[in-house]
């Protein structure tokens, strides 16, 4: 005789059924249409609002991330006014030189990608609603945490360089001149990593509900 | 809910002999999948490791010799790390999808412990990939707003060597999401129907 007990996580409506005698460890939920085959399973009846109020409130605060990180990185833009002495007997020439975010290729793909997780997010959280796209949705969703954490990555090296320069390589350090500039791309590079770390959470919590 | 009490072993073989062959085929196509993730995290390793040149160049009208190697920059070091980091996991758990082919009860638990991991990994490739690209990118290319000469006229060897190990690094990042894909729809095709 099999006993059978049932652990009841409420984070995000995993349900996790354990058997004793069958290790089999498996997570159903009720909602996706299961059918119980009569013996091993427990069909839960969970209602779908609490498993897709988490999953809403994750896409809905993915938006909000990568909306803000691509707006933060695609203002940015700083000018100085640089004092340049070229001959000593000459006084100094005042130059303006501007910081600007399209001057570099990196943030360039930092503010695209980011404009593209954006898009999608709300994409997919207008198709919420529409059964069958769940699938689909988290094949997209692993492509998204790709793209963000590729595009994260780009640009906190082009900032590291900005920041510290590179003597080997003779490239000169930018931040101590534009301050203002690098703290934005800094900020913007936070606010993006949190958005594909909700990505990622997006992707598991998927699958864990799938079982 | 409500359980019947059956004998455990036919109605087990029985339930799970439709779902068998598919799930031979996705483990074939797990263990391929990971041994071709660690290939090419040790190729990309190898080859950035392997990448060191020294050059002539003109220093104040003086030709000097100067070397290019990859710790030069933190964005290389990070990548060969970040590889090393995604090689040994792929090794370990090539190892435990190999030893769990004649347990399939063990299977479903270890498809999810997978996942979760093999996401984190996709984000430390991924980033890795991103990081040696933004910057070989700029060693190509230079910049001229920021001031920031290009490298790869100079350091051909430096410049093949970074630029194929970071072509390896993308493959891999693409073997981990079919990895991933491979994962989801393995699970899904295990829900009872």
């Amino acid at each position: 005789m099999n006993t059978l007990f049932v652990n009841r996580h409420k984070l995000c409506g995993v349900v996790t059924t354990m058997e004793e005698g069958q290790s089999k460890g498996s997570i159903i939920n009720g909602m996706e249409g299961v059918e119980s085959k009569g013996s091993r399973e427990i069909m839960v009846a969970k209602p779908a609002s609490s498993t897709g109020a988490c999953d809403l409130v994750l896409r809905v605060l993915a938006l909000l991330l990568t909306l803000v990180a691509t707006i933060v990185l695609g203002v940015d833009k700083q000018t100085k006014v640089v004092s340049v002495q070229i001959v000593d007997t000459l006084p100094p020439f005042h130059v303006p030189v501007t910081a600007e975010w399209h001057y570099l290729s990196a943030f360039v793909y930092f503010v695209v990608a980011n404009a593209i997780a954006c898009a999608y997010a709300a994409i997919s959280l207008l198709l919420s609603k529409v059964k069958g796209l769940g699938t689909l949705t988290s094949i997209v969703d692993t492509l998204m945490v790709a793209l963000l954490f590729s595009c994260n990555g780009a640009t906190t090296a082009i900032g590291v360089i900005g920041y510290q320069g590179n003597s080997h390589l003779q490239w000169n350090k930018v931040c101590n001149v534009f301050g203002k500039f690098c703290n934005q791309v800094a900020v913007s590079i936070v606010l993006s990593l949190l958005g594909s770390i909700v990505f990622l959470l997006l992707v598991v919590l998927k699958l864990h509900r799938r079982t | 809910m409500a359980s019947i009490d059956k004998p455990s072993d036919p109605e087990y073989t029985s339930s799970s002999t439709p779902s068998a062959p598919e799930g031979v085929d996705y483990f074939k196509f797990d263990v391929i999948l990971r041994f071709l993730l660690f290939a090419a995290s040790l190729i990309a390793v190898v080859v950035m490791v392997t990448s060191d040149e020294t050059e002539l160049v003109l220093y104040q009208g003086i030709p000097v010799p100067q070397p290019a190697k990859f710790r030069y920059s933190p964005a290389f070091v990070y990548f060969v790390a970040a590889l090393s980091v995604s090689g040994l996991y792929s090794i370990i758990t090539t190892l435990a999808s190999l030893s769990v082919v004649n347990k399939p009860h063990l299977k479903t638990k270890l498809l999810l412990h997978f996942i979760f991991s093999d996401v984190i990994i996709l984000g430390i490739i991924a980033s890795a990939t991103g990081t040696a690209g933004g910057v070989a990118y700029v060693g190509l290319k230079g910049n001229k707003h920021v001031g920031w000469v290009k490298i790869c006229h100079v350091y051909d060897k430096f410049c093949r060597h970074s630029g194929g190990s970071i072509a390896v690094a993308l493959f891999g990042s693409i073997v981990t999401v079919l990895l991933i894909w491979l994962s989801a729809y393995s699970i899904h095709s295990r829900i009872p129907k």
